[in-house]
C-alpha cells in the first residue's frame, strides 16, 4: 500500500528528472551536432572543459561570490531576526516581517533591474545619497571589478533575507520559554539572554540555513545573467554562465553537458564537506 | 517573547529599542523604495516615464501604462494562463508532495533508505543539462505547447516531499500506531489524520510552491511557443527584450514595463498576509532538521 | 483502502485531464489548427507534388523572431492571414524571449519547421557547419523573384553567401546600418557644425553637456551615451578602426585591439573623465540609451537608421509642436577620408535541413518579398492593423501603435512604394548607410574575442586603466588564445 502512494511520485522523477539525466550524461560522451550523426568521443568534452581557463575562472569565481553569499546569507538574517524578536510591538513586527520578505517574492529580472538602477552614478539612491551625506563622488559601482562581487553578495543577501529570517524567527518561537525565565531568575541581561539562550539554541536552525544555502552556491545563475555587464564578467560569470554561454551561445552542447556535470559533482562534495563540518546528522 | 517588563526599563534598554526600530526602518526602507519607483513610473504617463528623475512620485499621473499593458498588450491572457497553472500545479504539487513525504515517515519501512536518496539526488540535477532531453520528453508525450506541460514540469520536487515529510514527523507516530490497530488503512491515516494535523505545513509548501510557479520562467520558456499559452513571466520578459541586434522599431515605454511588473507582483504580495500565520508555524515545524 | 487510493489517483488524472480540456477550449478559435508539431501524421506530407490533389492544403511551419503580430492575438491573427494569402496551412510560432535558446532546442531536439528566422551571422555559420541549413543557391539563383535586382540588389547577396559562394538563407527585410545620431535642433541652438573630425566632435559633445541645451537651468545633459561598446563604429571610425574582425595580408586581425586604438579609447576617456559621457555606458542596454535621447537628457547616440524616423515620430506624438529633431550623421572620416559605418548583421530566412516542406518554404520566400507579403510585414493585417479603401491605405489604432512594422519596417523591393512614405529623418539616414556601411566580418572565434575585447576597452574607455596597458592586454589575450595573428 505504501509502496503504491509512492507510485506516481517515483514515476514522475524517472521520466522527468532521471531519464533526461542519463541522457544529458550520453550527450557529454558524445560530439553533439545539431543534427546528423552524433559521434560518442569519450571523455574528450570533459577534457575540453578541465582545459578551458574560462572553466576555472567561473569555478573560482563560483566560489568566492557563493561562500559570500553563504557567510553573509547566513548572518544577516541571524541577526535580523534577533533584532526583530527584540521589538515589543506586535505590529511594527509584523510589518516588518512581511515587508522583509517582499524581495524574496520578486524574480531577479525584477530584483536586478531595481539594483541596477540604485547604483546607477547618474540618478541612482545610492550615490544620491553617498555624494550628499559624503560628498564623495558618485561611485560606478557596476562598472568597477572591485565593486562587482559585493555587488553580488549584497544584493543576493538582501533578496533573501526576509526569507531566512523567517526560518530563524520560527526556531525563536520555538525556544523553551521556561530557559529564558530560568536564565533571568540568575539575573541575566537581554544581551546575555540572547548570548546564551537564543544563540545556542537556534543551532539546528542555522545548521538546516546553512545546508540549504550551500546546496545553491553552484546554481547561481539568474542573478548574475541580469546583473553582468561586459566590465565585470570576469569578475562575476560563474559556472551556470559558463555552461549556458558554451551551449546556447556557442552550440557546443557536448561541451556544456560535460560542464554541468561538474556542476553537479561540485555539488555534492561540498554538500557532504559542509554535512561534515557542521555534524549535521548528529545531535 | 514572554519577556517580562523590566527587561526593558532603565535608559540603555530604551536606547536600545530605539536604534533597534530604526535599523529595521531603514531595512524596511531599502525595500519599500524599490517598489515605490516601480508604482511612481507605472503611474506616469509614457514619455514622462523614461526620464530618469522619478522616484518616488509619478509626473504627469496616468493609468495609461495599466491599459495599454491590459488591452493592447493582452497581458490578461497570460494572466489567465498563469493562474491556471499556479493553481492547479501548486494544489497536485502539494497532494503529492505529502503523499511521498507521508510514506518516508513510516520507520521500518524496507527500502525507505533508498527512496529518500532517490529524492534527495533529484534535487541536485542541473536544469541545462536536462533541459534537451526535458524537451524531447515532453515532445513525445505531446504536451509542447500545452499548459499541462506546466503543470507537469516540477509537479513533486524533492525540497517538498522532505518538507511535507518533517512535518508529518511532528505528528506522534503513536497515533498512527493506534489507528492501525483500530483497522485504518496507510491512505485513511493519511488523509484523515496526517492531513489534517499538518495544515500548517500544508499552508508553507503551499506558498512555496505558488511563488515559485508563478516566478516560473525557464520551462514556459522551453515548452510554450504558442503565444496563445504564454505565462505572465514570459509575456513580461517579452516586453522588457531588447532588440538592439536587429533594425526593429517596436518601443515600449517605461510605464507600460512597469504596470506589468506590478500587475505580476501584486497578487504574490496580496495572499502573503492571509498565509504569513501558517506560514510561520509551518516553518516552525519544518525547519527542524532533516 | 486500495479502491480509495485508486480513487484519487484518478481524481488527479480526471483534474488533469479538466485542465487540458479547459486549456483546448480557451484555445483562441481563429488557431483551431492545433499545432501539435509530434504528431504523426502518416498521409504523405509531400501532398505538394499534387499526387493526390487533396482538400487538405500543404503545411508550413515557420519559427520567427521578429515577424508577426505584437500580442498573442495578433499573432494568431498574423498566422490566419500567412495562411489566407500563401494558400498554406501556417503555423507561426514566435517565441516571446530568449529565441536563440528557443531556436536551439527545437533544432537539437529533432523537432521540424520549414522556415526560421536568424539575424547572427557567427551563429548561422555554427548551424552551416553543424549541417543544418539547406543550402538555397540554386533556388535563389533560378528565381525570377529573388535574382530581380530590382526586388533585391544583386551585391546584397554577398551578406549572406558563405567563402565558397553558396547562399543559405533570404533576406526577411532591409536592415540598415547604425551610425551618429544628433540632436540637430540642439545644434542649431547652440549653433554648431556638424563635427568632421575627432576634435570638433569633442568641441560639439562638451557644447550639449555645458551649454544647457535643453533650458532647464541645470547642467543634467550628456553629450555622449552608448550601450556598451554597442555601437561605436562612428567615432572609431576617426581613426579608420573597423569594428570585428579585419583580414590584412591573410592574418585575422582586429582593428580595436590594434596600437591606433589608444588614443581613441583615452579620448573616450576624457569624455568620461569630464562627465561628457553619460556614465551609465557601461550598464546601458539600447533601451536605456534611447530613453535618454528621447528625454532630452543626451545629444547624441548612436543606433539604427530606422531609430531616426521613430525618435521624430514618437516626439510628435507627445507634443505636435516639439522642437526636438533628430538626425542621422556621417562616421567621424578616418585619417584617409573614409568613412566607416557598421552595417550590422542582416535579418533573414533560412530552411532547416530536415523541414518536411521546403517547397512550400521557397514559396513562402518568394511571397514574403512580392507586395503582399511586404505590405503584411510592414503595416500589418488588413481590417486589423489597416483598412484599404480606392487604394489608400488609412491604419487603424492598432496599426499606428505597430509603427508599421511587424518583421519588415524597411525592404529592398524597389517596386513596392511604402503607403505612407517614411517618417522624417530616415530617408537621409538610409542614404547615408547605403553610402557608406559596410558588412563586419565575423570569424568563428569572434565571441571570445569580443569578451575579451569588451573587457579591456570598457575599462579603458571608463578610466579604469590606462589605454595604452588596455589594448596591450587584449592583444596579449588575443595571441594567448589563437584569436589574432
Amino acid at each position: 500500500m505504501l509502496y503504491l502512494m509512492m507510485v506516481p511520485v517515483v514515476a514522475y522523477f524517472i521520466l522527468f528528472a532521471y531519464y533526461p539525466l542519463v541522457k544529458g550524461l550520453q550527450v557529454s560522451f558524445q560530439d553533439y551536432r545539431l543534427m546528423g550523426n552524433r559521434p560518442y568521443i569519450g571523455f574528450h568534452n570533459f577534457e575540453t572543459v578541465l582545459h578551458d581557463p574560462m572553466f576555472w575562472r567561473s569555478f573560482w569565481n563560483t566560489l568566492w561570490i557563493g561562500a559570500g553569499i553563504m557567510i553573509c546569507g547566513f548572518l544577516a538574517p541571524l541577526i535580523l531576526a534577533l533584532s526583530l524578536n527584540e521589538v515589543l510591538q506586535n505590529w511594527y513586527k509584523k510589518t516588518a516581517q512581511m515587508i522583509l520578505y517582499i524581495p524574496h517574492l520578486l524574480s531577479w529580472v525584477v530584483v536586478g533591474g531595481i539594483w541596477i538602477f540604485l547604483l546607477s552614478p547618474d540618478t541612482g539612491l545610492v550615490n544620491l545619497l553617498l555624494v550628499k551625506l559624503t560628498g564623495h563622488s558618485p561611485i560606478h559601482f557596476l562598472s568597477q571589478e572591485s565593486w562587482a562581487r559585493s555587488i553580488m553578495i549584497g544584493s543576493a543577501v538582501w533578496k533573501d533575507m526576509g526569507y531566512n529570517c523567517i526560518l530563524f524567527l520560527a526556531g525563536i518561537v520555538g525556544i523553551n520559554p521556561s530557559l529564558y525565565e530560568a536564565a533571568r531568575m540568575d539575573g541575566a541581561t537581554r544581551w546575555q539572554q540572547v548570548r546564551f539562550v537564543t544563540v545556542p539554541q537556534l543551532m539546528n536552525t542555522m545548521k538546516v540555513v546553512i545546508l540549504l544555502n550551500t546546496m545553491g552556491i553552484f546554481r547561481i545563475f539568474d542573478q548574475v545573467f541580469v546583473m553582468r555587464n561586459p566590465a565585470i564578467a570576469r569578475k562575476v560569470d560563474v559556472l551556470m554562465m559558463y555552461t549556458y554561454q558554451k551551449g546556447i551561445m556557442e552550440i557546443r552542447i557536448g561541451v556544456a553537458a560535460a560542464a554541468s556535470f561538474f556542476v553537479v559533482l561540485f555539488t555534492l562534495l561540498i554538500t557532504m564537506a559542509v554535512r561534515k563540518l557542521t555534524r549535521f546528522d548528529e545531535v | 517573547m514572554s519577556r517580562e517588563r523590566y527587561d526593558r526599563m532603565g535608559w540603555k534598554n530604551k536606547l536600545f529599542d530605539a536604534v533597534n526600530a530604526g535599523f529595521l526602518l531603514v531595512l524596511m526602507l531599502t525595500m519599500i523604495i524599490p517598489l515605490l519607483n516601480v508604482a511612481a513610473l507605472a503611474f506616469s504617463s509614457g514619455m514622462a516615464s523614461m526620464r530618469p528623475d522619478i522616484i518616488l512620485f509619478p509626473k504627469q499621473f496616468s493609468t495609461e501604462g495599466f491599459r495599454i499593458v491590459w488591452n493592447s498588450l493582452d497581458l490578461w491572457l497570460p494572466f489567465r494562463n498563469s493562474v491556471v497553472v499556479t493553481v492547479t500545479g501548486t494544489t497536485l504539487h502539494v497532494l503529492l508532495s505529502s503523499l511521498a513525504g507521508y510514506v518516508l515517515i513510516h520507520p521500518h519501512l524496507p527500502g525507505k533508505k533508498i527512496m529518500v536518496t532517490f529524492v534527495l539526488l533529484t534535487m541536485m540535477i542541473p536544469q541545462d543539462v536536462v533541459m534537451i532531453p526535458l524537451y524531447v520528453v515532453n515532445k513525445e508525450l505531446h504536451l509542447i505547447n500545452t499548459l499541462n506541460a506546466l503543470v507537469l514540469s516540477g509537479l513533486v520536487s524533492g525540497f517538498s516531499i522532505l518538507l511535507m515529510r518533517n512535518f508529518f514527523l511532528s505528528v506522534p507516530y503513536e497515533m498512527a500506531e493506534s489507528a492501525q490497530i483500530d483497522g485504518a488503512g496507510a491512505f485513511r491515516i493519511f488523509s484523515t489524520m496526517y492531513m489534517r494535523l499538518a495544515t500548517a505545513g500544508l499552508a508553507t509548501v503551499t506558498l512555496f510552491e505558488f511563488v515559485s510557479r508563478w516566478n516560473n520562467f525557464s520551462s514556459a520558456l522551453l515548452f510554450i511557443n504558442n503565444t496563445a499559452k504564454y505565462t505572465l513571466q514570459i509575456a513580461l520578459k517579452a516586453m522588457i527584450i531588447d532588440t538592439s541586434n536587429t533594425s526593429g522599431t517596436y518601443l515600449v515605454t517605461t510605464n507600460v514595463r512597469m504596470a506589468g511588473i506590478l500587475i505580476t507582483i501584486i497578487p504574490l504580495i496580496a495572499i502573503y498576509p492571509f498565509v504569513q500565520r501558517f506560514f510561520m508555524r509551518g516553518i516552525l515545524l519544518g525547519a527542524n532538521k532533516e | 483502502m486500495k479502491v480509495k487510493f485508486t480513487a484519487l489517483l484518478s481524481a488527479i488524472f480526471a483534474v488533469t485531464i479538466l485542465l487540458s480540456a479547459c486549456s483546448n477550449s480557451s484555445k483562441n478559435n481563429n488557431s483551431d489548427a492545433s499545432p501539435s508539431p509530434a504528431a504523426p501524421s502518416p498521409t504523405g506530407t509531400e501532398a505538394g507534388s499534387s499526387a493526390e490533389p487533396s482538400a487538405q492544403p500543404e503545411k508550413l511551419r515557420i519559427l520567427a523572431a521578429n515577424v508577426g503580430g505584437k500580442t498573442p492575438e495578433e499573432t494568431a491573427l498574423f498566422q490566419q492571414e500567412l495562411s489566407k494569402r500563401t494558400g498554406f496551412e501556417v503555423t507561426l510560432e514566435k517565441p516571446a524571449s530568449d529565441y536563440d535558446q528557443k531556436q536551439l532546442t527545437a533544432l537539437s531536439s529533432g523537432e521540424k519547421y520549414d522556415l526560421m528566422e536568424i539575424s547572427d551571422l557567427a551563429k548561422f555559420r555554427n548551424f552551416i557547419s553543424q549541417g543544418v541549413v539547406t543550402d538555397l543557391t540554386d533556388f535563389v539563383t533560378s528565381s525570377s523573384m529573388l535574382s530581380d535586382p530590382a526586388v533585391i540588389p544583386s551585391a546584397e547577396w554577398d551578406l549572406l553567401k558563405t567563402e565558397d559562394g553558396k547562399i543559405y538563407g533570404v533576406f526577411s527585410k532591409f536592415q540598415g546600418a547604425t551610425m551618429p545620431i544628433v540632436r540637430q535642433d540642439w545644434m542649431d541652438k547652440l549653433g554648431l557644425q556638424q563635427p568632421k573630425t575627432l576634435d570638433e566632435l569633442y568641441k560639439v559633445l562638451k557644447a550639449f553637456k555645458e551649454k544647457d541645451p535643453d533650458e532647464n537651468g541645470k547642467a543634467d545633459t550628456y553629450g555622449l551615451s552608448t550601450a556598451g561598446l554597442y555601437e561605436i563604429q562612428g567615432i572609431m571610425s576617426a581613426a579608420g578602426l573597423k569594428a570585428r574582425y579585419v583580414m590584412k595580408d591573410g592574418k585575422r586581425t582586429i582593428p580595436y585591439a590594434t596600437d591606433a586604438a589608444i588614443p581613441m579609447y583615452e579620448w573616450f576617456a576624457k569624455l568620461v573623465k569630464e562627465g561628457i559621457m553619460d556614465p551609465n555606458f557601461v550598464t546601458n542596454d539600447t533601451a536605456k540609451m534611447r530613453n535618454l535621447f528621447l528625454t532630452d537628457r543626451v545629444g547624441m547616440v548612436t543606433y539604427w537608421d530606422a531609430w531616426v524616423g521613430m525618435f521624430n515620430n514618437l516626439k510628435k506624438q507627445e507634443d505636435p509642436n516639439t522642437k526636438f529633431v533628430a538626425k542621422g550623421i556621417e562616421s567621424i572620416p578616418g585619417p584617409d577620408g573614409t568613412i566607416l559605418m557598421r552595417r550590422g548583421d542582416p535579418d533573414f530566412w533560412f530552411i532547416p535541413a530536415n523541414a518536411e516542406h521546403p517547397e512550400a518554404a521557397k514559396k513562402f520566400l518568394e511571397f514574403w518579398h512580392s507586395q503582399e507579403g511586404i505590405i503584411l510585414g510592414s503595416l500589418g493585417i488588413e481590417g486589423e492593423d489597416y483598412t484599404v479603401s480606392n487604394g489608400t491605405y488609412t491604419l487603424t489604432e492598432n496599426g499606428k501603435a505597430h509603427n508599421l512594422d511587424h518583421g519588415v519596417p524597411f525592404w529592398y523591393n524597389t517596386k513596392v512604394e511604402p503607403p505612407f512614405g517614411k517618417l522624417p529623418g530616415v530617408q537621409e539616414a538610409q542614404d547615408l548607410a547605403t553610402k557608406y556601411a559596410t558588412l563586419e566580418l565575423a570569424l568563428p572565434g569572434w565571441p571570445d574575442a569580443e569578451k575579451i575585447l569588451q573587457n579591456y576597452a570598457l575599462k579603458a574607455m571608463s578610466g579604469q586603466m590606462p589605454a595604452k596597458d588596455a589594448v596591450a592586454a587584449m592583444q596579449k589575450e588575443l595571441k594567448a588564445a589563437n584569436l589574432i595573428d
